[in-house]
């Protein structure tokens, strides 16, 4: 790793003007568990290190009534699995959270950092020129993509690997974003950028902005919410595919409903049309099947990763049934 | 303590040897199954565990020296190239690095079989060594890598082993793509004649994954010298093969270099051959006069330091109505890398069951990737996965039970060479193996299971050598206070070596554990054993030990004869005691004889003795797999393995039952989770991290139920030990494979069994 | 849109082409690496800054100097001659450099050691008390979990921040906080019985001294 200077800005301002000042030499830098890969592997080599820890009042899970649950993004993962206001309310968070990484991981990542996280495709963290990185084409897209995107591709076929964000965007999450003025509040799902409007960020972070806090609305009286990861290691993997379901019933239909997905494409990804199609729904086996079958219908496989698709929709039908039983 | 050189045989680095070997001109009474022991079996804690759970345990990866220095090698960026220049100025004008090694100011020492150098101008795959830089600290020589520019001219290349075989392919090397030019062919009678012969025949094609070791210790070495002499600590399980290997490419005397290895964080076989990086240590160290220390990062671990090579095995079987064998076939190529080494997987085939008819026709391949090395049971973890897959193909053919058809075809002598083996329990593996399973009760008719979860019970069966041989020896040094030394220039990978020794050890002269001292791991002040590799390190070495205990013993009771005055036959050796066995009050314990004698310490050197002439020694096992196939995400959970193997003698049951999970975990995520993964358009590897490249987690445990069904085989030496470090790992994929099928009536018949194939697989059978 | 279209329209073939001209590149072929090596040439010197340090290490205060990218195994390692703690993956995916921070399990090897400022580090080092292992130390070794050793370290100090926080961990929760470290020779049992064990021990000591 390239030696670089370590700065611990007091607060927000500095650290937003650091960044700013100097766009691709200075990183913001929280639990570190991804930059600090990047760093090692070269494909981050920055002059600066922003520690963002030194800024004070970041870390915090607060719950205010009617307003909803608020998260500071320095708070680490491993808090949001421990914490009753969560694990009482927002089953989906907890889940999502006891499936990020490992114990170790989980002390030290950090939610803000956890939703910011850079790919983890294995052309972009090897040895390859590739699209994200400034080249000019994506290996994945006829090379071992196994793991890469079914839907929303191209030019680049990344997966998002983010298992919080597929949860909070379930649960219809907003983000407060330090600008180096003001803050401003974005939904969740307007975060993230598809690879077709710049296939070299995640999301629309510009240089100096940072993440500092995660509101999560309330959920009314017997909402039922749960996340889903299959991986193919027993423990201590990145999502093959994920759903978050957020679902209400009322008597024996849904009353409202949500669902994302994980593992499937470049952003966490949600099917508006089928959380349309929930709303309503008879909560039996046979409609939820149905319903699944309506799962991606836009897909687009490659030579690879057709099986994500079937994998998905029964992973969507068993939670639909676990939420409703 | 007279020996003699007879002929022997047994199985060692370079496969069966045939040899003449300096053994004990009398054998002891073997340790034979109704041996009544106190020590030797027991569950005793490992020696070292207190040094490894303190981080007191210094391993090479640990060790430090005054001076001392740091260096890195840089690896070839593309998988075929010849290296039109170097520019390392840059690099050696950054503050703090010492030396820069290239092709250009590096002699030409010659690598695996003469096919390269130690830094060849021509690359052959991603990881080739390129340079090396050793510097004032690990970071600076880890910058200066970066700044040293190669100019590669880049080749044609290949990474697919049957497009390598093609005569249009791109060469690895001049000479060709295939070791030794062609197959390696074995037959027995008359396969075509016997398919003909037969009631029904099965043919497919299984095909397994390239693995890799991994182990937790980088490969790793740290060289200093003294005047002209040289001292390596290196991270090997080959202390003294690495020794003659610095000593050859250095062109000095082996008495000039020692190698040393205390402990070492495994190996799994990728650590039994010598590496370019401890004579690159060697040869910087002595250059620039300050001791060099050398290891690899995880990427060059799943790069550079060998794998499992892959499979391709197209097999046929054919048998008469009843199951017998009568004809079994084998087409088979492998890939392994880029220099020289062996994909064979038929032995196998050709000696687990009996079948008169046998033909196998191996390819060996070199392709443009890394190259391959042994890994714990090479040939056979591949070779026993496929072929049981086929035997268990065949049993559903038949409409047999797969367990009752391996035993129709059960033989009691060595199919290849006709010998009786020293002792065969593979039937009482099948009793009590499927008897802890449940085979007749749980398992249901292949493919009969419906609903989501659906639960299978396969098996396989495992042949291997195992049985050690000379030369091996251990010296005792018994100390006045009755304390002992034991030394053996063997390795302790984390297999328990230092333990079972000071069992002997205790077991023999009846001294507590925690008086014996044991030392290995060094080629100065030990007696020669071979590499620990193959399942010889038990075998080979405790004999020795034993032999070197039961001198000890007779020189205790020759020098207690003398001095209480009484023929031995009239002495009794009890608890570190000698005493009369007509005046039991005449006594003397070990510290008054050996005071007596006037010396401070008593030394003895035992040796292995010969194996028996006319005989084969093989381990037999067999594991069962229960298993759960989701079949909605396509996840194979493995439920439970019941292993019941044949080993001889167990040296110790705590250490055994520990090594034996080990290697069922390892097969249990061959079966279903590791894998290389190659960007065929680019040659370059995209799983060098041990998180793309997946390894087993605790979560990734079955339930295990080991059960030995042997007590000892006398036979083979005194301490009628086999061999389990490979045994373990053999079966566990070809159970499992065989449990999916059972379970889903659906084959999968390539490794590892990911949720994709079984998805795809089962959507393919709807 | 087509699927090559949305490939950026480069195909293979163009791409094998274009490698065959012969290209210079070192280890890492990234534009990102090269501009970071042109850096470093000109700022040979900032290979050396360095930053004060102070923490607490095992119960000792520790006031050292630190290039800002060091790790905190590094420092322990190198610096503080605490080589218990191993570096295998140096990159947070196995366990095996697992030591606690103000009581809870981090990888040092993917910690920046200046993140550590003013924290209270310990390692496998810190854990006996004058001669006496650890309980968890004490049932590693009576329950063999443990072949080669190298990973050992780091499960032990994963198993001891698991038992601070929980006394009285189900074989689920043992699986669970034990998961994040790696054992190649895969001792998995053996370690899930140590852990076991060293809670029932704990929790024994714990009352015998009420």
């Amino acid at each position: 790793m390239k030696n670089f200077n370590y700065i611990q800005p007091k607060a927000l301002k500095e650290a937003s003007d650091i960044l700013k000042k100097k766009p691709g030499e200075a990183v913001l830098y929280a639990g570190g568990t991804d930059v600090l890969g990047l760093m090692k592997s070269g494909i981050l080599t920055p002059e600066e290190v922003v520690n963002l820890k030194s800024v004070p009042d970041l870390k915090y899970i607060r719950h205010t009534q009617g307003k909803g649950l608020q998260i500071g993004a320095l708070t680490e993962i491993s808090e949001i699995t421990e914490s009753t206001l969560i694990s009482e309310k927002y089953a989906i968070l907890k889940q999502a959270a006891r499936e990020v990484a490992s114990p170790q991981l989980r002390n030290m990542a950090t939610l803000g950092g956890n939703l910011c996280q850079r790919p983890r495709c294995w052309y972009f963290r090897e040895d390859f020129n590739c699209l994200r990185k400034g080249g000019d084409m994506c290996y994945a897209f006829e090379g071992q993509n196994k793991y890469h995107c079914v839907t929303g591709g191209g030019p680049c076929f990344i997966v998002h690997p983010s298992d919080m964000a597929v949860a909070l965007l379930a649960l219809d999450a907003r983000l407060t974003i330090y600008g180096g003025k003001k803050f401003k509040t974005v939904p969740l799902k307007d975060f993230f950028v598809l690879p077709e409007d710049d296939y070299r960020r995640e999301n629309i972070l510009k240089p100096g902005e940072i993440v500092t806090e995660i509101l999560i609305p309330e959920l009314p009286e017997g909402t039922k919410s749960g996340f889903v990861k299959f991986k193919e290691r027993g423990v201590w993997d990145f999502a093959v595919v994920s759903v978050g379901a957020v679902i209400r019933k009322d008597g024996d239909k849904v009353s409202h409903g949500k669902l994302s997905f994980g593992g499937v494409a470049p952003i966490p990804w949600m099917e508006e049309e089928l959380n349309k199609k929930l709303q309503d729904l008879a909560l039996n086996e046979e409609s939820f099947t149905q319903l699944a079958q309506g799962i991606l219908k836009k897909a687009e496989v490659l030579s690879k990763n057709a099986y994500k698709i079937p994998l998905l929709r029964n992973i969507t039908k068993r939670i639909l049934l676990e939420l409703t039983a | 303590m007279s020996r003699k050189i007879v002929k022997s045989r047994y199985f060692g680095d370079e496969g069966l040897i045939e040899t003449v070997s300096e053994v004990p001109a009398e054998k002891h009474k073997a340790w034979g199954p109704d041996a009544e022991l106190k020590v030797v079996g027991k569950p005793v804690s490992r020696l070292d565990g207190y040094e490894k759970v303190t981080g007191k345990a210094v391993f090479t990866f640990d060790v430090d020296l005054p001076r001392m220095t740091y260096a890195r090698i840089l690896r070839s960026a593309v998988p075929h190239a010849k290296i039109k220049n170097i520019d390392t100025s840059e690099a050696e004008d950054l503050p703090g690095v010492l030396k820069v090694l290239t092709y250009k100011n590096c002699p030409k020492i010659p690598w695996h079989w003469n096919t390269t150098v130690l830094f060849d101008e021509r690359v052959r795959y991603q990881g080739d060594e390129v340079a090396c830089v050793a510097a004032e600290s690990e970071a600076v020589a880890e910058e200066a890598l970066r700044l040293i520019r190669v100019d590669y001219e880049v080749l044609p290349f290949v990474t697919d082993p049957a497009e390598a075989m093609k005569s249009s392919s791109a060469k690895v090397h001049d000479w060709g793509n295939i070791i030794d030019e062609g197959p390696a062919v074995y037959f027995r009678g008359d396969v075509e004649k016997g398919f003909g012969e037969s009631d029904l025949t099965f043919e497919d094609t299984y095909s397994t994954q390239v693995v890799v070791h991994n182990p937790t210790e980088p490969h790793c070495s740290v060289a200093s010298w003294e005047g002209d002499k040289l001292t390596v600590w290196d991270s090997t399980q080959a202390l003294f093969g690495v020794r003659d290997a610095i000593a050859k490419s250095l062109s000095m005397p082996s008495s000039k270099v020692r190698v040393i290895k205390k402990y070492m964080g495994g190996g799994f076989g990728g650590k039994l051959e010598a590496g370019k990086y401890s004579v690159i240590a060697a040869l910087i160290s002595k250059e620039i006069g300050r001791p060099v220390r050398i290891t690899m990062d995880r990427k060059e671990m799943n790069l550079s330091v060998g794998n499992r090579p892959d499979s391709v095995q197209r097999l046929k079987a054919g048998a008469k109505k009843d199951g017998t064998l009568l004809a079994l076939s084998q087409y088979s190529y492998g890939n392994v890398g880029a220099y020289p080494n062996g994909a064979d997987c038929g032995t196998p085939l050709r000696s687990l069951y009996k079948c008169p008819n046998v033909r196998t026709e191996e390819y060996s391949v070199l392709t443009n990737l890394g190259r391959s090395r042994a890994y714990r049971a090479p040939g056979h973890v591949q070779g026993t996965f496929a072929f049981e897959s086929l035997i268990d193909d065949l049993a559903y053919k038949l409409g047999m039970d797969p367990l009752e058809l391996r035993k129709k075809n059960f033989t009691e002598v060595d199919p290849i060479s006709g010998r009786p083996y020293t002792s065969k329990r593979i039937l009482e593996a099948y009793e009590q193996g499927s008897k802890a399973i449940g085979w007749l009760e749980k398992r249901k008719p292949t493919g009969s299971e419906q609903g989501r979860f659906r639960r299978g019970i396969g098996m396989a069966s495992q042949i291997w050598w195992g049985g050690g041989g000379p030369p091996a020896y251990c010296t005792i040094k018994l100390n006045q206070d009755g304390s002992a030394h034991v030394l053996a220039g063997t390795q302790d990978l984390g297999t328990g070596t230092y333990t079972f020794l000071a069992q002997i050890a205790s077991e023999v002269l009846e001294i507590p554990i925690d008086k014996i001292e044991v030392t290995i791991g060094d080629t100065e002040t030990c007696p020669y054993c071979g590499l620990s590799g193959g399942s010889l390190t038990a075998p080979s070495v405790s004999p020795a030990a034993r032999d070197a205990a039961e001198q000890m013993k007779s020189k205790l009771l020759s020098a207690g004869a003398a001095l209480l005055e009484t023929p031995e036959s009239n002495l009794k050796y009890s608890s570190g005691r000698i005493s009369r066995l007509d005046e039991p009050d005449k006594a003397l314990s070990i510290s008054e004889v050996i005071g007596k004698l006037h010396e401070k310490v008593l030394v003895t050197t035992g040796a292995r003795e010969a194996n028996p002439e006319g005989y084969e020694i093989n381990s037999f096992g067999a594991q069962f797999a229960e298993v759960e196939v989701d079949t909605e995400t396509g996840r194979v959970r493995v439920l439970k393995i019941v292993a019941a193997h044949d080993i001889g003698r167990v040296l110790n049951y705590k250490t055994l039952l520990n090594q034996f999970h080990g290697g069922i975990i390892q097969g249990a995520s061959y079966a279903l989770l590791e894998e290389r993964v190659v960007d065929e358009y680019t040659g370059k590897v995209l799983t060098t991290n041990i998180h793309d490249y997946k390894l087993p987690t605790v979560k990734d445990t079955p339930e295990i139920e080991l059960i030995i069904v042997s007590d000892s085989d006398p036979l083979i030496s005194n301490t009628g030990v086999k061999g389990i470090g490979e045994p373990a790992i053999i079966p566990t994929a070809g159970a499992i494979a065989n449990a999916v099928y059972n379970a889903l009536g659906v084959r999968i018949k390539s490794l590892p069994i990911t949720p994709d194939k079984v998805l795809m697989a089962l959507s393919e059978k709807i | 849109m087509s699927k090559d279209s949305k490939n950026g329209g480069i195909s293979r073939r163009k791409f094998l082409q274009g490698m065959g001209s012969g290209i210079i590149g070192t280890y890492v072929l990234t534009p990102a690496v090269s501009s970071a090596t042109e850096k470093l040439t000109k700022n040979a010197e900032k290979l050396r800054l360095t930053m004060p340090l102070t923490m607490k290490v095992n119960g000792k205060q520790v006031h050292i100097q630190v290039e800002p990218r060091t790790t905190l195994a590094e420092v322990l390692r190198e610096q503080l001659g605490l080589t218990g703690t191993k570096v295998v993956c140096n990159n947070g995916e196995c366990g095996g450099c697992t030591v606690l921070m103000d009581q809870k399990a981090v990888y040092s090897c993917h910690i920046l050691a200046l993140d550590c400022s003013g924290k209270e580090i310990t390692t496998i080092e810190g854990l006996m008390k004058a001669d006496k292992l650890n309980p968890v130390q004490e049932a590693f070794i009576e329950h063999d979990g443990l072949q080669c050793g190298f990973c050992t370290p780091g499960q032990i100090m994963a198993a001891e921040a698991l038992l601070l926080k929980n006394s009285r961990p189900t074989r689920d929760e043992v699986l669970e906080g034990m998961s994040g470290n790696i054992c190649r020779c895969a001792a998995y049992p053996n370690i899930i019985e140590s852990v076991l064990s060293a809670a029932d021990k704990l929790r024994n000591e714990s009352s015998s001294m009420k």
